[in-house]
């Protein structure tokens, strides 16, 4: 299935943003290549307050003073009506160094129980593969990762934990990320990693930009 | 030019208009969460209504003045006094040098903003100063105010200016927001979507800049949504599986993957800087054809009195 014979829906969320939403239940990298070059065209004109790229969605946000949900609607649908490829620029693949389970991986049981694995097949497991960076956001630095390994795959927690620390890394549905801050969050955390995904006092903040690779490296 | 903290308060940080564009990186626009009270207390003082002012949550905030200066409250009444007489709401007053002011605790609403002419000087991080507390980005070191802080007030801008009468916005610790269908509101059983704009919630004690989880009738969903995490805006209203929604407030997560209920609309976005915990909250529906006429009464009714400012 490809991005152009899957078109997405253009629905308000709320009264001044539009949500492009291509959910097709799972993760398709050419859907994530549509995403992101329709946040380039729609950056480029200049006209909206944010633009922010999902996995399988965009959502625009507009001033309801100067446009209408109506007149974003016409000029998404123009652009996706062009051939939207994007060539994948693959900058580098980041080795991220992870300590596994225990206080750092809090979630790390409940995986095993689910997953009839034993601590070393998951780790096995996740470490495996390469990923792709699909998208920066939620926090600062929180990388987005390409799906998971399907055994590994867990809802979210029933209730958000209040507390996650910086650099844990986790696991919601199929998708597998990183913290790139202590924040509020529900996803299964399964380890840790010491390094600084986000630091405003660095000359480039962010390590990982979408696009990149990464692999994880247990330590 | 400076004023000292002598106590910090609950949470006082360094606030301006924000620094939008950047939810693509995870940085969401931030800046002061009531627009509309930072900016009438900005322009009170004669400053443009987007200059560094002071945002005080809950209150106890005590501040030295080191040199004579107009200043203004505007937002939660915390019955402010300067050198022990009552200050007014949305007044510019002047204070001397070695003058205390003091803010007890908020009786209405959850944050007053302290403009001062000039402004407060703060180092910017993507063109704003605002406090960004979970990366530490603006304000001083990113933090809250502490106490014993010492801060640096720019040039004077323009003469004091004063507000018509009626202009002035009267807060409760009731907050009705009008607000829209969200992306998955079909996500919700029909005694949730009935509940949603029917009763109140109450804003629990998990409540921040980043967001405030309610407490209320439970919320159910007619199918469990185990969604891939897709873009959040403030004044999202996200339903998790245990029922008990969270409101996402001005700083927060850019992202989200829990169903979307509801959404705020802009015009009313400046009324959640002022959710304070216990705060009583209802929603109401907002017909999309409503929303921009709405917006436009709203703007048109501050247009000539701010330069600049819009919701």
């Amino acid at each position: 299935m490809t991005a152009q014979t899957h078109l997405p829906k253009i629905m308000p969320y709320g009264d001044h943003a539009m949500l492009v939403d291509w959910s097709i239940g799972e993760f398709s990298e050419t859907i994530n290549d549509a995403v992101h070059a329709l946040a380039a065209k729609l950056r480029q004109s200049g006209k909206y307050s944010e633009i922010v790229p999902g996995y399988d969605s965009l959502v625009c946000v507009f001033d309801l003073a100067v446009r209408t949900g109506e007149t974003t609607k016409r000029h998404i649908e123009d652009i996706l009506k062009q051939n939207l490829s994007r060539k994948t620029e693959v900058d580098q693949i980041a080795e991220i160094p992870v300590h596994y389970g225990g206080e750092n991986g809090p979630d790390m049981e409940r995986i095993c129980r689910a997953a009839k694995l034993s601590v070393g097949e998951v780790i096995a497991l996740h470490s495996r593969e390469t990923y792709r960076v699909c998208m920066m956001g939620f926090i600062p630095g929180f990388t987005f990762l390409s799906p998971a390994p399907q055994a590994l795959h867990h809802p979210r927690l029933e209730t958000p934990r209040a507390k996650v620390p910086a650099g844990s890394i986790g696991i919601a549905n199929w998708q597998t990320g990183i913290y790139g801050l202590e924040s509020p969050g529900g996803w299964q955390i399964i380890g840790r990693t010491p390094l600084s995904i986000f630091d405003s006092k660095r000359d480039t903040p962010f390590l990982l930009n979408a696009g990149d690779r990464v692999r994880f490296v247990p330590q | 030019m400076t004023l000292t903290v002598l106590h910090s308060g609950t949470q006082t940080l360094i606030m301006d208009a924000g620094r939008p564009g950047h939810r693509h990186q995870g940085i969401p626009g931030g800046g002061a969460a009531d627009k509309l009270s930072f900016a009438i207390a900005n322009h009170l003082v004669g400053n443009r209504w987007d200059t560094p002012a002071l945002e005080c949550a809950l209150g106890g905030l005590h501040i030295r003045f080191e040199k004579n200066h107009i200043i203004a409250l505007s937002g939660a009444q915390m019955w402010s006094q300067n050198q022990g007489l009552n200050l007014p709401l949305n007044k510019a007053v002047p204070v001397e040098a070695g003058d205390i002011l003091t803010m007890s605790f908020t009786r209405a609403g959850c944050r007053a903003y302290l403009a001062i002419a000039g402004g407060i000087e703060a180092e910017p991080f993507m063109g704003s100063v605002s406090t960004y507390m979970p990366a530490k980005l603006g304000g001083l070191d990113g933090e809250a105010l502490k106490t014993g802080a010492v801060l640096r007030i720019g040039p004077k801008q323009d003469e004091p200016q004063s507000l018509p009468k009626g202009h002035t916005p009267i807060l409760s610790n009731h907050v009705v927001l009008r607000a829209q269908q969200g992306p998955e509101w079909e996500a919700l059983s029909d005694s949730a979507k009935r509940y949603l704009f029917t009763t109140p919630f109450y804003a629990t004690a998990a409540t921040d800049r980043m967001g405030t989880r309610l407490k209320g009738d439970q919320l159910t969903l007619e199918n469990p949504v185990n969604m891939t995490s897709s873009p959040l805006l403030p004044g999202s209203l996200q339903v998790p599986p245990d029922g008990q929604p969270i409101l996402a407030l001005v700083d927060g997560h850019c992202t989200g993957g829990y169903a979307r209920a509801l959404q705020v609309i802009q015009a009313d976005l400046w009324l959640l800087g002022q959710i304070a915990p216990g705060a009583a909250i209802s929603f109401r529906r907002s017909l999309a054809e409503d929303a921009a006429a709405v917006l436009k009464r709203k703007n048109s009714f501050y247009a000539d009195l701010i330069p600049g400012f819009s919701f």
